[in-house]
């Protein structure tokens, strides 16, 4: 029986050891969840991949987030989508309308937003126009682009951890988020739709922490 | 069907299922990943597990006494795999895949082993554990507003909620079926030895 006791101990231990590493201490409990971690806790660098859309002359994605020392909220869309992103594309328009209420302060001038678009198939640059002029997106504020070569696009997503699955009806399901990156363009921080709030805010004080910076 | 038979029908089955357009096939979708990839596989290894010598099963049982250590084995490694996670892991990495198909092949061996010797009270509370955790686990992947694995859709996850429910029902079901049995038979015997 003593064999019976010990051999189930070891193997309790054994499986509360790999549970452990699989949630990383009991932290989290999807690969979701895993990555939004391991982000907050080593910002993710990005590769220099060409980006395109209206109103922007082609550069790479980590030259257009470190422009002007801003910090950008980014989110990865498809125009023609009828659910997830529609609600992105009015949480967009809300924190727009929110940093645009007060320009006069210079953190808010400091902070970003930014749709790209993963479907180069269909969202050409006049489609991004649409759906930029349809959510009435401010062009100094809010880009709208996609990524200008399909390999790129791919290496981009993998770095992100950006999952898109289409599922069966022309429609793409994925997981949908806001990605803050900091004025170095890496990513720091990935926000759940539902926390647009929070994501707003941890923006502004990344960026009034980088105005704070320069101005000292 | 004797145990050598038993060893061989599961070690074909168990080299038919690592067929990677077979493994593929079964992982495409997060119900048939959890509910048709996870059970082939352990009764696969639970017919394997037939096979073993008998000096090798006595050995083991001398560890495994009312085989409680080789239900803690299954019953752990059932609990583990239930993680959203792992799902996701095993597809990005084939070191997690692999990881996840041996411990299937150890939770199915270690049953055969141990649900003999644990007696029905035992395998009331194997049971009783296991059911309940399947059934809460269903209800979340049914009820979660959220896409609990990246690689999968969400219409997808809710479906495996509800089979993993109706598992729960037909796998207690025939349990107290074969109880019923067991115990019709048991007095049967009693009373005809009278």
């Amino acid at each position: 029986m003593l064999r019976t006791i010990v051999a189930s101990i070891l193997v309790v231990l054994i499986g509360w050891g790999a549970a452990s590493r699989i949630t990383c201490d009991f932290q989290i409990w999807t690969e979701e969840g895993a990555r939004r971690l391991q982000v907050a806790l080593h910002p993710v660098d990005l590769p220099p991949v060409f980006i395109e859309g209206p109103n922007l002359t082609q550069t790479t994605l980590p030259a257009l987030l470190s422009q002007e020392n801003s910090v950008t909220i980014a989110s990865f869309i498809y125009t023609r989508c009828q659910a997830v992103c529609l609600s992105l594309g009015s949480i967009f328009q809300q924190m727009q309308t929110a940093l645009l209420s007060n320009t006069g302060n210079a953190q808010t001038a400091n902070v970003r937003l930014l749709s790209i678009s993963f479907d180069r198939e269909h969202d050409d640059l006049p489609a991004l126009q649409t759906y930029a002029d349809n959510l009435s997106a401010q062009p100094e504020l809010w880009h709208v682009v996609r990524v200008s070569q399909t390999e790129q696009e791919q290496l981009l997503l993998r770095k992100l951890g950006v999952v898109v699955i289409p599922n069966g009806q022309g429609d793409y399901e994925h997981n949908a988020a806001l990605l803050v990156f900091d004025s170095a363009g890496r990513m720091v921080r990935i926000f759940d739709i539902e926390e647009h709030q929070l994501a707003l805010n941890y923006a502004l004080h990344l960026a009034g922490k980088h105005v704070a910076d320069t101005s000292s | 069907m004797n145990r050598q038979m038993q060893a061989g029908a599961g070690l074909g089955l168990l080299v038919l299922l690592a067929i990677p357009d077979i493994r593929h096939a079964m992982e495409e979708s997060m119900w048939r990943h959890m509910l048709v990839q996870f059970p082939l596989w352990t009764g696969a290894a639970f017919l394997l597990a037939g096979g073993i010598p008998a000096y090798l099963r006595k050995t083991i049982a001398r560890w495994n006494m009312y085989g409680i250590s080789g239900l803690f084995v299954t019953g752990i490694i059932f609990a583990v795999l239930m993680i959203p996670r792992v799902l996701d892991q095993a597809l990005l990495h084939p070191e997690i895949e692999l990881a996840k198909l041996i411990a299937l092949v150890l939770a199915g061996m270690a049953l055969r082993l141990s649900w003999r010797p644990a007696g029905l009270i035992l395998q009331f509370f194997f049971l009783g554990n296991m059911l309940p955790m399947m059934g809460v686990v269903g209800w979340l992947y049914t009820e979660s507003p959220q896409r609990l694995c990246n690689a999968y859709l969400l219409d997808d996850q809710i479906q495996l909620g509800n089979w993993l429910i109706a598992a729960v029902a037909i796998i207690a079901v025939i349990w107290l079926t074969w109880i019923a049995w067991f115990i019709t038979c048991q007095e049967t015997r009693q009373i005809s030895r009278h």
